[in-house]
């Protein structure tokens, strides 16, 4: 079996997630899960009249979970993602599609296991980037040794930075 | 300085660099529950976060939150008042009422300027919260920084966030930026 660390180019595309349209309803339910109940998220009066929103918001606090997500899938349940870094570029409202993409930056192998930077971005139906930042992955080497979880850096990954902001 | 009637200097917000607020222990521990509803709402549909037989088989040996889940762990107390009450007492509340998943602990920022924004984040992940675990938050001021733009103030706010699980160990470390203009 192949091990991840060999398919990691920089530059390629290393995963997608499709979100689809996020809907008030999701939106909605997003808020209860987390008892969120500021009112630019599902009140469409408050959000477009007294905060002359657009729409209701999609929350940021979702999406970050969604780049999370991202970067597990991206690199497999024997990975871990050990540092991720964003920010909120633009709004995303009711109706918007989400996207998530990450692509690698580099990758670097250290102590016996591989350290891979991820650009990673979500882009909506116009391919506009709402959120974007960096994400650094810890994933084992060929033949090499396990992942350790729970994952305590050593003081020696100091010098495994995630990149400036662009 | 609740308004900004004069101009805003650094050193009327530098006594908040640096400040240290009081551990914050979540209500209750992760259910399973929780997760599902959790999980479905992030639209993650692994299985390891809701079928218990597959968790076990895995690295955590059972059911865990996805990793960043431990921001959402701080429901409001028992005692906390409803926040909605806020909403029909003033039309032009917003409900958010006291579950910001901002402050954990840290006393609110007093700030003359109106807006807020999440200027962005950057975290570093060390384990997960398994379905049983408590979560403990710790809050520090990292940072407070006063900017002049050019469409006026902006102050920059870093709250540097420790989650950890009632034993002791680190699940997660949460650097915020706030924004206020």
């Amino acid at each position: 079996m192949s091990s991840i660390w060999e398919h990691l180019q920089e530059g390629t595309l290393l995963a997608e997630i499709n979100k689809g349209i996020i809907t008030t309803s999701h939106i909605m339910r997003w808020s209860a899960a987390v008892e969120n109940w500021h009112r630019i998220h599902y009140d469409h009066r408050f959000a477009t009249e007294h905060d002359q929103l657009p729409d209701v918001l999609i929350n940021g606090s979702w999406k970050q979970h969604v780049l999370v997500q991202l970067v597990q899938d991206a690199l497999g349940d024997t990975s871990w993602v050990w540092k991720i870094k964003f920010r909120y570029k633009k709004m995303d409202v009711a109706g918007d599609s989400i996207v998530a993409q990450a692509r690698v930056v580099n990758k670097t192998s250290l102590d016996g296991l591989g350290f891979v930077t991820l650009k990673i971005v979500l882009l909506n139906q116009r391919g506009e980037e709402s959120t974007a930042g960096y994400a650094m992955g810890v994933v084992e080497l060929p033949g090499g040794a396990k992942v350790p979880y729970p994952f305590v850096p050593k003081a020696s990954y100091a010098s495994i930075q995630l990149p400036q902001d662009d | 300085m609740t308004a900004l009637d004069t101009a805003p200097k650094p050193e009327d917000f530098a006594h908040w660099r640096g400040m240290v607020g009081q551990p914050l222990t979540a209500e209750n521990p992760l259910e399973k529950d929780t997760l599902r509803r959790f999980v479905q709402a992030i639209m993650d549909s692994n299985k390891r976060y809701v079928d218990e037989t597959l968790a076990s088989h895995t690295r955590y040996k059972g059911l865990v939150a996805p990793p960043l889940y431990p921001v959402h762990a701080f429901r409001p107390p028992t005692t906390a008042p409803d926040p909605l009450n806020l909403v029909q007492a003033d039309r032009d509340a917003d409900g958010a009422g006291q579950n910001d998943s901002v402050f954990f602990g840290l006393p609110p920022m007093v700030s003359p300027f109106k807006r807020l924004l999440n200027g962005g984040n950057e975290i570093e992940f060390f384990r997960c919260l398994a379905v049983g675990e408590r979560c403990v938050a710790h809050a520090t001021y990292k940072d407070v920084i006063l900017k002049e733009g050019k469409s006026g103030f902006l102050l920059f706010v870093v709250i540097e966030t420790t989650f950890s699980t009632e034993a002791g160990e680190q699940l997660l470390i949460n650097r915020q930026t706030l924004i206020w203009r």
